[in-house]
Parts: structure tokens; C-alpha cells; sequence
């Protein structure tokens, strides 16, 4: 079974996307934020990240910036969700080293579709 | 008064928020611990109900309510080689990466916060003889610090009752303490290895003097302080550090509720704090 | 066995109010500007002190690129607490920086008396980023019209993620009053299944919770 970290400050958002990971077969672990989400992937490296990008002492651009740089763990992909739609915020989510940049709320088929892709289980 | 119970919706509502605030995450299996204690708090202040309690913990702006929760979900207890894990680490991986970075041969400097009765820098003094060869070509400071006066006082004496010592091993014991007026006391050259003295470290002008520090062991302490003093003595521990040296923090605190400015570092032994070497 | 002490301990105690120079307010400024991050950050921490302090330590915000520094001035904002202050601190809001915004949020956070009067302000702003943020603040403010404020938001607010940033801590401190407005936006986003599981939940809470 696949591990996905979620990070968000938000519980409801948390417990919505574990819900729908859940449902599509994989096991779930939630991070409040950035620092949280080190914390956790350096003990126990995550097969795939989805990461916030307002977050309480340390933001997903800062998040995904330090943890490219971590060896061992840094290839995993991240899915950047947020509240923000703007073209400069997506050229920053990329730039930090997002896999995807995707705008809350997201429906849960697209979640599920967009997971599956990054993992390689189109089967 | 009526029977007061804490439903499911409840006990998430809680863990949820405790969560947030401490960074301690209740599973259910911990549930009947937590109702526990719930209840036991929601009587003594009087509360109505799970809300009525909730909602006073939430919005008390003093938040000792939150502090009385800390206390009763956490075990807050002191002995020797206490969350051992860490001082492990310090001679294994943080001592040799600080001794490489230095360009002199001034002393290490370990600042262990709060001293309480003593037993956190004397284990730190035990675990740097008897672990760490670079004692033998380094000077190490060991300074430790607390707000209050009586228990520095009783940290000096060194004499500890056997629940204290009990897990250190028997060659430890034998070799650094004394049994007399039934406790065991310290022997005089760890006593004099560590430099004891009192500091509020919500005080700026008290920690000001602290400078250059290598490592600071402040473990089970933040966790009982409101978020803004909090991040506030995290920020003057931030000045008081070289660059690139280390916090400890306690085994149920993290970084992730009190300070953006320090860097997870993970070792083989534990997870620690690290002030930039650039100095962000 | 190489353990040292300080050659002159008790200096710790004695030599603490010492300062290396005459720490005015005029020179505290000046170090302010100083290329050398520790000078500038001790400043930034001295002038929390000087009441004045707050218009210069705006201007420096707008350039800081240290972080630690920064964080610095944020603190001495907060607490300074001043019109200025708060305005500046407020603006820092609407920052490209998200580090910035988020470290904004967080002092914002701890002083709820300052915000408070500001509050219907940010929460009307004509920015949704600003609205969210405006929330993210009221998570902390200890203050009788939170829940009101929340509900506000739900009724009238336009903009998806506000509701959702609402919906999330009405989650934690609805009562009964706030079942009206829940009902009524899972019926105004009735096709965005976030919207229906968050408001569920919220409903489930308030009407389950004892």
C-alpha cells in the first residue's frame, strides 16, 4: 500500500482528503505544516506529498524547497493545492517543486485521477 | 450534578484542537485516557458540559486552563539519562559536527534549560565521559539554568532519592555516586562541572548574557508556555546560539509550534533543531 | 576530565544591563540599516521598547530579507501595537512573500484586543486572499462575536474558499445559532462536494456534541 502525507492547517481539509485517499486504497498521514511535514518524512519518507500553501512557521513553497534538498527522500512527488489561482502563484508552486499545482476545493475523482498519475497506478 | 460524558464528536473536536496547540495527537486507543482526564478537569472548573468547557478553554485568554491539560495529559517527571535518545545523539552525530566546524579551540558551550533539581546536565557531564572520546581533546562548558532560586539550590547539592538514578546502569552508579543519608549523591567533580545559575528566559536583559552556545537541551518546557512566549524564547535561544548548533526539545514538543527559524535536522539518533549556518 | 567553567560566572548576572554602546533611540536607527544581521537584529528588538519606533520599522520590513531579522521586526510590531504598527503588519497581508504573510498572521494572532476593531475591515476586504487570512486570524481572538463573524461570512461571502476557511473553524466553536447559515450555503455550493462534507461536519458537531 501507498503513503501519502497530507499537509494543511486546516483539520476539515485534512480529514476530506484523507477520506477520499482512503476510499481509493491508500494510507494517509496528516501534517499541521511545513516543519511537521520534515519532521515526519525524514523518519518515515512518504511515497507522495500533498502540501498546502498557507501554513503556520512554515509555508509549502518553504516546505518544498528544503525538502528537495533532502537525499533519500527529495524524488518523491507533491501536488500543490490552494486557495490561490493566480498564474504567478502556479509559476511559484513550480518553481518551489511542485509536480502539480492544483486550486481548492478539489472534486474527489480529479484528487484520486491526479494521485494515480503521479504513482504510476493508471492500472 | 449531572453525569457529565464525552461523545465522539467531542473527543475529535478536542483532539483536534489539542493537536493544533501542542502538536500531541491522541489516537483512539488513547481514548479512555483522554475522557479521563477530560471529565476530571471539566469538574473541577465547574463546567456544565463538554462545550461550556470547551468553550473556556478555547477563549480563556490567560490559557492556564490549556496549561492544567498539559500538565494532566503529559508525564512530567525528572531522572537521569531521561529520553535517553537525545544525549545519544549529542555524542554520536552533533558534538563531531560542531567540533568540525570550529576554527579554535575554545570550549564547547551546552546550555541545559530549565535545570530543575540538577538531573538533565549531570546525565549530559555522565554521557560526555563515558560516551564521547573528544572529551579528551576538547573543554566543554556545561551551564544550566532555572527561574527558581530553591530548586537551583538542590540542583548544587546532587543528592538524589533512588527513583531518581534508577535507570542509570549499575557501573554509572557505582562510579559517580555516593549512597549516604539515604540518597544517592553526586560525586564532587561532576558537581563542580556544571555551572548553575538562575535565568528567566522570558527575559531578555537575563539571556542576554548567554552567547555562543553549541547545544541547548530545553526539553518539556515550551510545551507549557502560550504561543507567544513560546516563540518569544525560542527567538532569544535563536540569539543566543553559533550558527549552525542544535536544540533539543522534548520527546512530545516540536519546532512546528513554536518557531519558523530553526531547521529540522535528523540524525540516526533523534530529530533536532538547527539554527542556519548562513544565518537566513 | 575537560570540563571549564566561565572564568568570571558571576559577570552573567552583574554585566547584563552593560551595552556596548549609548543604545539611543538615534543610534538604535542607525543599526537598524547595519549591513551586519546580529546588529540589526538586536536593534529591531531593542526599539519594541521606544514607542516611537514604529514607522522606521515598517520601512525596514518593506526591504528585510533576513529572515531572522524579520521575524524580529514582526515581534517588536506586535508588540508595539500601534495604529502604525498594526497597519503594517496588516499590509504585510497582501505580500507576494507567503512566508512573510504567514509570519504576519501568526503575531496578528497574538494580539486579538489589537485586531479586533479591524476586523470587519479584513473580513470585507475587496481581496478573497485577504478574507482568508482575515479568518485564519479570528481562529485566535478571544472575543464574544467570533462566531457571529464566521457566520457572516457564510451567509454573505461570494468566494468558495472563504466559506471553506470559515466552515473549518466553525467546525470547532458552532452552536446551534450557526445551523441556519450552514444549511443555507450547503445549499447555495449544493454541486461542490467540499463545501457539503465540510458543512456536514460542522452540522454533525454542533447538533451531536454534548
Amino acid at each position: 500500500m501507498k503513503h501519502i502525507l497530507i499537509i494543511d492547517d486546516a483539520a476539515t481539509v485534512r480529514l476530506y482528503h484523507r477520506n477520499i485517499l482512503e476510499a481509493a486504497g491508500y494510507s494517509v498521514d496528516e501534517a499541521i505544516n511545513g516543519i511537521e511535514a520534515l519532521e515526519k518524512a525524514l523518519v518515515k519518507p512518504y511515497d507522495l506529498y500533498i502540501v498546502d500553501v498557507n501554513m503556520p512557521k512554515l509555508d509549502g513553497y518553504g516546505f518544498l524547497k528544503e525538502f528537495r534538498l533532502q537525499e533519500n527522500i527529495k524524488q518523491a512527488p507533491a501536488i500543490m493545492v490552494t486557495t490561490e489561482a493566480g498564474a504567478n502563484d502556479r509559476t511559484l508552486g513550480y518553481a518551489a517543486g511542485a509536480n502539480l499545482y492544483l486550486t481548492k476545493p478539489i472534486k474527489p475523482n480529479e484528487l484520486v485521477a491526479y494521485v494515480r498519475l503521479l504513482l504510476g497506478d493508471l492500472s | 450534578m449531572a453525569i457529565i460524558t464525552i461523545n465522539d464528536e467531542d473527543f475529535l473536536k478536542f483532539k483536534e484542537y489539542f493537536y493544533r496547540k501542542t502538536g500531541m495527537l491522541f489516537e483512539n486507543s488513547k481514548r479512555y485516557f483522554v475522557d479521563k482526564r477530560l471529565i476530571e478537569r471539566i469538574q473541577i472548573t465547574e463546567s456544565e458540559s463538554f462545550r461550556g468547557y470547551f468553550n473556556m478553554l478555547r477563549f480563556e485568554s490567560s490559557g492556564n486552563e490549556l496549561q492544567n491539560l498539559v500538565n494532566i495529559m503529559t508525564v512530567n517527571e525528572t531522572y537521569f539519562f531521561r529520553e535517553e535518545y537525545q544525549f545519544k545523539c549529542l555524542v554520536n552525530s552533533l558534538l563531531d559536527e560542531i567540533t568540525a566546524k570550529k576554527t579554535d579551540k575554545s570550549p564547547i558551550r551546552i546550555w541545559s534549560v530549565p535545570s530543575s533539581s540538577g538531573e538533565e546536565p549531570y546525565s549530559i557531564a555522565i554521557y560526555l565521559l563515558e560516551h564521547w572520546a573528544g572529551i579528551h581533546d576538547w573543554d566543554v562548558e556545561i551551564l544550566s539554568s532555572d527561574i527558581d532560586t530553591a530548586i537551583i539550590a538542590q540542583a548544587k547539592r546532587g543528592n538524589y532519592s533512588s527513583r531518581s538514578v534508577q535507570h542509570l546502569p549499575k557501573n554509572i552508579l557505582t562510579k559517580y555516586f555516593k549512597y549516604q543519608d539515604e540518597g544517592y549523591q553526586i560525586c564532587d567533580d561532576l558537581r563542580g562541572a556544571v555551572e548553575f545559575s538562575r535565568v528567566n528566559i522570558m527575559n531578555a536583559f537575563e539571556v542576554r548574557p548567554y552567547r555562543d552556545i553549541d547545544v541547548i537541551f530545553c526539553r518539556n518546557l515550551l510545551i507549557y508556555f502560550d504561543d507567544t512566549a513560546r516563540r518569544q524564547s525560542a527567538e532569544m535561544f535563536f540569539d543566543a546560539m553559533k550558527p549552525g548548533s542544535f536544540v533539543c526539545l522534548g520527546h512530545s514538543e516540536s519546532m512546528s509550534r513554536i518557531s519558523s527559524l530553526f531547521r529540522v535536522r535528523k540524525f540516526p539518533d533523534a530529530i533536532v533543531y538547527q539554527k542556519p549556518l548562513d544565518v537566513r | 576530565m575537560a570540563f571549564v567553567k566561565r572564568q568570571a560566572p558571576d559577570d552573567l548576572t552583574i554585566t547584563q544591563d552593560k551595552r556596548e554602546n549609548e543604545r539611543d533611540f538615534q543610534g538604535l536607527l542607525l543599526e537598524l540599516n547595519s549591513p551586519d544581521v546580529t546588529v540589526r537584529r538586536w536593534a529591531v528588538r531593542d526599539l519594541m521598547q521606544i514607542p516611537e519606533s514604529s514607522p522606521f520599522l515598517v520601512t525596514r520590513l518593506g526591504f528585510e530579507e533576513n529572515i531572522s531579522v524579520r521575524a524580529g521586526i514582526l515581534n517588536s510590531l506586535a508588540h508595539l501595537g500601534d495604529n502604525v504598527a498594526i497597519a503594517g503588519l496588516v499590509s504585510c497581508l497582501r505580500s507576494e512573500d507567503a512566508a512573510l504573510r504567514n509570519e504576519a498572521i501568526d503575531v496578528l494572532k497574538e494580539v486579538p484586543d489589537k485586531v479586533e476593531p479591524i476586523m470587519s475591515n479584513l473580513l470585507t476586504d475587496l481581496d478573497s486572499d485577504v478574507r482568508i487570512f482575515a479568518v485564519n486570524i479570528l481562529e485566535s481572538l478571544r472575543h464574544y462575536n467570533v462566531e457571529q463573524w464566521l457566520i457572516e461570512v457564510i451567509e454573505k461571502d461570494p468566494h468558495i474558499n472563504v466559506c471553506a476557511t470559515a466552515l473549518d473553524l466553525l467546525s470547532e466553536v458552532g452552536t446551534e445559532k450557526s445551523i441556519p447559515a450552514l444549511t443555507q450555503l450547503k445549499a447555495r455550493f449544493e454541486d461542490e462536494p467540499y463545501i457539503c462534507f465540510s458543512t456536514d461536519l460542522a452540522l454533525k458537531r454542533i447538533i451531536e456534541g454534548s
